[in-house]
This record gives C-alpha cells, sequence and structure tokens, in this order.
C-alpha cells in the first residue's frame, strides 16, 4: 500500500486523473481526423523516434543476419550431408558475409519486382515495428520529401504489403493488409470475381465475396481489383475451396502473399490513384493501353 | 535527486520501448515477442514512488502509443494501471523470486487485456483476433524470462538505496 493515507489519497487522485486524461486522448483521437493535433504529435514523435530507431537497427540488422546466416548455414549442413565438405570450407566465408549477402539478395529481389507496369514506385527500408503484437504497422525510410502520402500502395516482391497512412517528412507508417481495419477490394483471378479481403492480425486473411457463383479453389491466385489500390497486384492465395451458398456470402481464407515476418525493403506505388481506376473493371483510365493485366504476368 | 531518478526511470521506459520496436522486430520466437514496455514499467514502479511511477508510466505509454498504431492514450492507460497495481502489491512481495516471476506474469498479462479491452472499445477489433490467447500469454511468459536482468538494470541506475522501502 501506499506509505501514508495522505500519499493514498494523492496518488489515488493523480491515478484518477491520468486516466481520465487517457481516455479523452483515445476518444480525441478516434473522433479526429487527419491533420488534426493527434496527427501532428505522431508525426512529430515519428520525426524525432526515426533517427534513434534507424541507429538501433542499423546496429541489431548485421548482428541478426550474422546469426540467421550461421543457422542457416548449421541447416544446410544438416540436410545436406553430401555437401557438408563443401559447406565447411566456405563456412568461414559465409560467417563474414552472410549478413551483407541477405541484404543485397533483399534488394536484387525487390528490384527484379514487376510492379503494376508504368506505375512510379519508391523502395523503402523497414526500419522499425510497431510496438506491440496487436500493432500492424511498419515504419520507413521515407517520408514526404520522397514524394509519399498517405494512401498509396506498399509492395514488397511478393504481393501487396499495405498502404500508408501517416507521413513525416523523412518517414512513414505503413498499415499492413493483416490489420483488422483494413479491407483490401480483391479479384480472384481464376473466376474473375470480386469480393473484399480483410486483416485478422497474424492468422489467414478472411476473404468475404457476396457476388459469388463460382466456387473458388484452393490456391487461386487472390489480385487487387483496383478500387482502392492499383490493380493486378497479387494479395494472396486461396487456403481453402470454398463453393458459395445461394443467398449467402462466400466466405474462405486467404494466405497472404507478402511474407510479413520477413519484410526488410518494399516499394511504395506513387503513381497511382484509386482517381485513375474504372470502379467497373480497375483498369486504368489514364494511359490503357500501357497497363494490361501485371498479375498475370507475375504468375 | 528525486527529479533524476524519475528521468532515469523514464528513460529506461522510453528504451524498452524503442527496443521493442527494433530489436524485437527480428526476434520473434514463435512469431511473438515479450511486452517490454510493461515489463520496465513494472520495473521501475518496484523503485519509485507513487506518483512518480504513474507519470513515467503514462508519459511511456503516451509514446508507445505515439509509435504504435492505435488510438492515443491506450497504451497510457494500460501502464498507469499496471504502475497502479504495481505499487499496490509491491510491498506485499512474500515468498522470494517464485512469487516476484509470478506476479510479473499477472501484472503483464493483466496490462495485455486490460489494453485488448480498450482497444475493443476504440474500435481496433484485437478481442475477435484469432489466437488472441497466444497474445496474451506468450508475451508474459517472455516478461517473466526478461525480469531479471530489467529488475538488474532498474536496480543500478534508479538507485533503489535512496528510497527505504526498497528490497
Amino acid at each position: 500500500m501506499f506509505p501514508s493515507g495522505r500519499r493514498l489519497e494523492r496518488a489515488t487522485a493523480l491515478f484518477i486523473s491520468l486516466i481520465a486524461l487517457g481516455f479523452l486522448v483515445a476518444t480525441f483521437d478516434v473522433r479526429s481526423s487527419s491533420g488534426s493535433a493527434t496527427t501532428v504529435l505522431r508525426s512529430g514523435a515519428q520525426t524525432l523516434a526515426a533517427p534513434v530507431q534507424g541507429a538501433i537497427d542499423f546496429v541489431v540488422r548485421p548482428v541478426v543476419g550474422f546469426v540467421d546466416g550461421i543457422s542457416n548455414v548449421a541447416g544446410l549442413r544438416d540436410q545436406n550431408e553430401r555437401l557438408a565438405a563443401e559447406v565447411r570450407r566456405l563456412e568461414d566465408r559465409l560467417r563474414e558475409t552472410a549478413a551483407l549477402e541477405q541484404r543485397v539478395a533483399e534488394l536484387e529481389a525487390i528490384n527484379d519486382l514487376a510492379p503494376p507496369e508504368d506505375l512510379a514506385t519508391v523502395t523503402a527500408r523497414i526500419y522499425s515495428a510497431g510496438p506491440s503484437t496487436f500493432d500492424q504497422v511498419r515504419f520507413i525510410d521515407k517520408g514526404s520529401s520522397d514524394g509519399i502520402v498517405a494512401g498509396q500502395a506498399v509492395i514488397d516482391e511478393n504481393g501487396l504489403v499495405g498502404r500508408v497512412d501517416l507521413v513525416t517528412p523523412l518517414s512513414a507508417r505503413v498499415r499492413l493488409i493483416t490489420d483488422p481495419l483494413i479491407s483490401v477490394g480483391v479479384r480472384v483471378q481464376d473466376t474473375n470475381q470480386t469480393g473484399a479481403v480483410t486483416g485478422r492480425g497474424d492468422e489467414l486473411l478472411r476473404l468475404d465475396m457476396f457476388d459469388a457463383s463460382k466456387p473458388v479453389t484452393e490456391g487461386s491466385v487472390v489480385i487487387t481489383d483496383g478500387s482502392s489500390y492499383p490493380p493486378g497486384v497479387v494479395v494472396g492465395f486461396i487456403a481453402e475451396t470454398k463453393a458459395a451458398d445461394v443467398g449467402f456470402v462466400l466466405r474462405t481464407t486467404v494466405d497472404p502473399a507478402a511474407k510479413f515476418g520477413e519484410l526488410d525493403f518494399v516499394k511504395i506505388v506513387v503513381g497511382w490513384s484509386p482517381l485513375d481506376a474504372d470502379p467497373e473493371t480497375g483498369d486504368r483510365l489514364i494511359d490503357p493501353p500501357s497497363f494490361t493485366d501485371p498479375g498475370a504476368e507475375r504468375e | 535527486m528525486t527529479n533524476g531518478k524519475t528521468i532515469i526511470a523514464l528513460g529506461l521506459v522510453v528504451g524498452a520501448v524503442l527496443i521493442q520496436t527494433t530489436v524485437f522486430r527480428y526476434i520473434r520466437p514463435f512469431d511473438l515477442a515479450p511486452a517490454l514496455g510493461i515489463l520496465m514499467v513494472i520495473a521501475v514502479s518496484r523503485f519509485l514512488d507513487a506518483e512518480q511511477s504513474m507519470l513515467v508510466a503514462f508519459t511511456g505509454g503516451f509514446l508507445q502509443d505515439l509509435l504504435g498504431g492505435s488510438p492515443l492514450g491506450l497504451w497510457a492507460i494500460t501502464f498507469t494501471v499496471v504502475a497502479f497495481v504495481t505499487i499496490k502489491v509491491r510491498d506485499k512481495e512474500v515468498g522470494g523470486p517464485p512469487i516476484i516471476l509470478a506476479g510479473v506474469f499477472v501484472l503483464s498479462l493483466m496490462g495485455l487485456v486490460i489494453y485488448v479491452i480498450l482497444g475493443t472499445l476504440f474500435g481496433q477489433g484485437i478481442i475477435n483476433r484469432p489466437g488472441l490467447i497466444w497474445h496474451l500469454l506468450v508475451p508474459s511468459l517472455f516478461n517473466v524470462l526478461l525480469a531479471y536482468p530489467a529488475f538488474w538494470i532498474v536496480k543500478v541506475t534508479v538507485r533503489p538505496q535512496e528510497r527505504s522501502m526498497i528490497r
């Protein structure tokens, strides 16, 4: 207990005041729109924290990469006995270069990525994650000074990652498609039928199709429909075959294409706006001949 | 001196939040990470006065809110409640390390449950997420594993000998 009755009173009063203040701030934040005081506060905090987080990340990344490299080498050696001698010979060199190789591979992969054609993208590195396992957000080292604005789609070499939802001059926050607050308009490539994918935290995404007349089959590619993200970006793959019951929503799960646990470099699509797309087909209204179906290419 | 202790304690909580967002992005056993901010609030609340503890907890939680994706104030409330309960129970610690570790587990779990409830009330939909129980239990267990290093860091930096009630 508190040392004395008076201190107890003071502490309890402070406790109640802080809780009330917390609720007030939370309510104000939820009710306020972008550009409000809370957004300015977030941007300010992010701007101040970004260099520190970047520095910590700069130190930690090679160490983790080094350890990963060692474990990978050990795993390969166990699984490939016939290569054991060669692994041993290269082990020392791999240990020294594993961290660097990993970064180079990721950069190469991201540069080989074929985003929707003729769309400008900006490559960024993730330097921080949300502070709890409930936060489905990542922070990138590019901001408004690089042409990033809130609402832009974020992709990696596998597919759709999320969208930018907060921007500072030098950094930005990306809300992942695994966030329950994010819903992505999608099209199942096999059937060309549309639906909406919703995040469920670390679990598979949920796909709801309100007007499905054909079944969806496991492994089918799910791509963005162009309603709020650039069309044709791979979102994931149907995880469970499901048929539509008459009068009911077809609901199944989608295995996201992006590997969120391994995200490092991403691309922000800066050259596309939902206003550029035909609301029915998702095709671009501007320069239509130059953009057909990049999702098919990626397959 | 009291202000100095408060600032150091706040620095520790802020450091924990920054480490949580960077180091534990990579180190994620079972794809989960400890709730380092909560752990550090528990640790500093064992050594600071009640008012100081709650102010540090609220400020640290507010920073975590600013660096996260949920509405502002949710982590601030969570940390403050954790600090308040820690203060209430800290002088009742009996039975040595097992009880202290059990206390860390319960307080961490309580903090995460409070956050889930608040997050759900404020439209984050956390309570409906699949596997929620693991997101509550596993980070709390990680906190137990990290409790002694955290307590040691606080002990050597916040100078517990300045406060007679410190163990």
